[in-house]
């Protein structure tokens, strides 16, 4: 290993691939949190996720490159999800509200559209990011090289794990989202207008996607149209390892992501993908409901 | 007495399926009105096409003589109707205080006193007070979804067989909270244990294949064994 | 009924002997050529349709089994000798390899609901693409590969009267399919999942087969497409061609065999229209936006595309013809089939 990474001990690979690992998952997470909600709370499997997150990596970036502010462009990229969400939610969702079949086609036909309006507007080709200056480079912290931007990437994605967490368990609009995950009809029937906290669940689940394709941008360091389907296929695998409607569930499945695919990429890059793919299926086999589900499994 | 609540002529569909055929029924202030009927004769989507889950296709639904029929659920249960369905509708991940939490409407004086007094009335819940609704007995969601409906200020509660299932000790507990509960409010009860209902009810709605066939005084009914035979199966 | 069944048999030889007529008549070779292509994605798309129209099951890793086919075919005709025989073999090959695949990623998934097969096969899809795209040894990667199709096939004209006779085969085998007692659960499947279940057939059983049945035919289908462009890369794997599939599906009409025929002659027709006016005008090179706003609208608007629509409006016309009221029940029970 010292002899092809030019000296790097093993030490500083561990960590490095910990850290890659731990920031991807929360990348992933982001994804696959809003997803995984939308899921527990409306039952709609929204296949156009991913387009939102390419949606909030173009938006986002392009209004930092044109404000020269990285904060003001996580604004943009915030403020284009919710309001793709809410178009989407209004426009698309509710028409085929309860016709599971009708939802899937649908989504995927707006996650192709989405994909194709990218490319119309911005050429089929990527584009290349930039990391801004506070947040480029690495530390040192004795023989071990930290990359700066991975590590905000994970202290974000903590951060907001914990205000969600809090929401959910500690305030009344956390506790009707809960209960109407458990129980639509019943949380109705106690006078809650349901429809309307789907709507805000939706615009929030679709700005943490489009947050999680502009925090993407410069870790990757390019955008292109086709990145919303890759990512999101990552996303369905979180959901349904970590269990759909679990928010902590997508937590620590997301992690567990992310360091399997760092490892394999790192010691076998071909598998990396496809160890993924295996979790997802074992998980299906032995505990179809996922590792943290909140609710029993009901085939249909 | 007031007629809090009028079904005329009531049809409902689920899918393709003509489950209520002409149910008529009234409830009246300050009593508890019983709705009986063999098992499938279309109890539960009466109770269910009130609160707007199974919205009625024809006929009339009126509450405080205002037409509900056209109001999705969490309307009907904002005008002041609580539901208390058969199995329960406990939320099993929240524990029984925030089961209580999530329904109550306004956290208001009269409401936390209401929850005093609901939980005098059920010492068990306030035993079990941060305990998952999931893992309490069959009989302590019972009385969950009894003081969850009732913490509200509801003019009207319907209730679906509440005895289901329940040892008979415990559906003494049951009775008696009902009894206690129509001091304050109105009750539509759905029952086929025909000595509960014969106990507490004041009036009695027979329903037969959807269709209302029989109603009146409950006092009527107990010794009406023709009636008793023909559609509860009983005597 | 009857009267039915013998306007569609009159159809369905009439389109035959147009089809079969046509190369005498009209000798453009661009003609013939996009014949083939709509004949190829015809299979393909009643494949598809056996999934989704008849036992309500959305794939989206149909490329899969269509990339398999096509692989199979081009690798073999490549590495071996190009003949007529080799040909026959790589197709059974892909067809025993599209089947057994379809069969284990049916059993881990569709026991569990809609949405999980949906997404595992989005997923499985895009793990076979990438392995296309690294297995350069075997598949040359994205830049693919060029191969000898057997002699007989030299002929634009041979090739497509043997798709044509594909065609008419697999329409007529998948016709008895779907008409079967297997297809008639198929179709309860579609309708009431649970219902079924507690009438005590084995669903999960009967879904494996619809997925077999659906992943061999695609495979086929892949095959033909590989000897009809001589030519194979990674683009027969991509989500593209699974959206292809389910746009014909859903335009020409779900459910009915002969929609995703017409939907495939829409769609084939149309790229190949807008891509001739791309080159004239730009604004056409993103033609693929309008058909995934027309899609959406499909959904939303005419989930029973083409066919479906056509059938209902002739269901209609008969009712009242009959002086049969509209009855809610009858009505409701076309409507229950998309539902």
């Amino acid at each position: 290993m010292e002899s092809d990474k030019g000296g790097c001990t093993f030490l500083e690979l561990l960590v490095n691939l910990v850290i890659n690992g731990l920031a991807t998952g929360m990348l992933i997470f982001l994804l696959a949190a809003g997803l995984t909600l939308i899921f527990g709370l409306m039952d709609v499997l929204n296949f156009a996720h991913g387009g939102l997150f390419v949606w909030g990596a173009y938006a986002g970036i392009f209004t930092y490159m044109f404000t020269e502010s990285f904060l003001i462009g996580i604004v943009g990229a915030i403020v284009t999800g919710a309001l793709l969400g809410l178009i989407t939610e209004k426009l698309i969702i509710t028409p085929v509200y309860g016709n599971h079949i009708q939802q899937i086609l649908i989504t995927l036909g707006l996650m192709l559209v989405l994909q194709e309006m990218i490319k119309v507007a911005f050429g089929p080709n990527g584009v290349a990011v930039k990391t801004p200056s506070y947040l480029a480079g690495s530390w040192e912290i004795g023989d071990v090289i930290i990359i700066k931007y991975r590590l905000f990437i994970i202290v974000v994605g903590f951060i907001i794990f914990g205000i969600f967490q809090y929401t959910l368990k500690k305030t009344k609009v956390g506790l009707i989202v809960r209960a109407g995950v458990q129980d639509k009809e019943m949380a109705q029937a106690l006078g809650i207008h349901i429809k309307q906290v789907f709507l805000y669940v939706f615009m929030v689940g679709a700005a943490l996607a489009a947050l999680s394709g502009m925090l993407m941008a410069p870790y990757s360091g390019v955008i292109y149209a086709e990145m919303g389907m890759e990512y999101a296929i990552l996303g369905f695998i979180v959901v349904v390892i970590g269990g759909m409607g679990s928010f902590s569930g997508s937590l620590l499945a997301a992690i567990l992501v992310g360091l399997a695919g760092s490892f394999m990429a790192y010691y076998v890059p071909v598998l990396s993908l496809a160890v993924n793919m295996i979790l997802m299926a074992i998980v299906l086999i032995f505990r179809p409901q996922g590792l943290f589900a909140m609710r029993k499994e009901r085939s249909t | 007495m007031n007629t809090l609540l009028k079904l005329n002529d009531v049809h409902t569909y689920i899918g393709q399926y003509h489950i209520l055929q002409g149910i008529n029924f009234e409830a009246m202030e300050g009593q508890v009105s019983v709705l009986l009927g063999r098992n499938g004769a279309g109890k539960t989507t009466t109770l269910k096409t009130i609160m707007g889950l199974t919205p009625a296709s024809k006929g009339e639904v009126e509450f405080r003589a205002h037409s509900i029929k056209k109001n999705p659920t969490y309307k009907v249960a904002k005008l002041g109707i609580g539901y208390v369905p058969e199995n329960q509708g406990i939320f099993a991940d929240l524990t029984v205080e925030e089961n209580m939490k999530v329904a109550m409407r306004k956290e208001d004086t009269a409401t936390l006193e209401r929850q005093n007094y609901v939980l005098e009335l059920f010492p068990d819940l306030k035993k079990f007070w941060k305990k998952a609704g999931g893992h309490l007995s069959g009989g302590q969601k019972q009385m969950l979804s009894m003081a969850r409906a009732f913490i509200n200020d509801s003019k009207l509660i319907l209730i679906d067989e509440p005895s289901k299932g329940l040892a008979p000790i415990v559906v003494e507990k049951v009775m008696e909270a009902i009894v206690e509960m129509k001091k304050q409010t109105s009750i539509v009860l759905v029952e086929q244990n025909f000595m509960m209902a014969s106990q507490i009810g004041d009036t009695y709605t027979l329903i037969d294949d959807g269709r209302t066939v029989h109603s009146g005084k409950m006092k009527d009914l107990i010794h009406h064994e023709e009636l008793k035979r023909k559609y509860l199966g009983i005597g | 009924m009857k009267m039915k069944l013998s306007l569609q048999h009159l159809c369905f030889f009439l389109m035959l002997a147009i089809l079969v007529l046509l190369p005498f008549v009209n000798d453009s070779r661009t003609l013939m050529i996009l014949l083939t292509q709509i004949f190829i994605f015809g299979i393909l798309a009643m494949s598809y349709d056996i999934l989704l129209g008849y036992t309500g099951i959305v794939s989206f890793g149909h490329a899969m089994f269509f990339g398999l086919g096509a692989y199979t075919t081009a690798v073999m005709l490549k590495q071996m000798e190009p003949t007529l025989s080799t040909f026959f073999i790589s197709i059974v090959v892909g067809m025993i390899l599209a089947g057994f695949i379809s069969f284990l990623v049916g059993l881990l998934t569709l026991r569990l609901k809609s949405h999980f097969f949906a997404m595992l096969t989005l997923a499985f899809s895009g793990l076979f693409l990438v392995v296309a795209e690294k297995w350069r040894s075997v598949t040359y990667g994205n830049d693919g590969f060029t191969f000898r199709a057997p002699e007989i096939f030299r002929d634009r004209m041979t090739f497509y009267f043997f798709v044509l006779a594909c065609l008419v085969v697999i329409f007529i085998a998948l016709y008895r399919f779907v008409n079967s007692p297997t297809g008639r659960i198929l179709i309860a499947v579609r309708e009431n999942e649970q219902r079924t279940k507690s009438l005590g057939y084995n669903t999960l059983y009967y879904k494996v087969i619809a997925s077999i049945v659906a992943g061999t035919v695609a495979s086929l289908a892949g095959s033909l497409y590989a000897v009809s462009l001589r030519f194979v890369n990674t683009s027969v794997m991509t989500m593209d061609i699974t959206l292809d599939a389910l746009l014909m599906t859903i335009i020409g009409g779900v459910g009915t065999l002969v929609g995703p025929l017409l939907g495939s002659a829409v769609i084939e027709y149309a790229q190949h229209a807008l891509s001739g006016l791309a080159r004239d005008y730009p604004i056409f090179e993103r033609w693929i936006i309008f058909f995934g706003i027309l899609y959406i609208l499909a959904v939303i608007f005419f989930p029973k595309g083409i066919i479906g629509s056509l059938r209902m409006m002739f269901w209609k016309w008969r009712l009242k013809r009959n002086g049969i009221n509209q009855s809610s029940v009858a009505l409701s029970q076309e409507k229950e089939r998309f539902e």
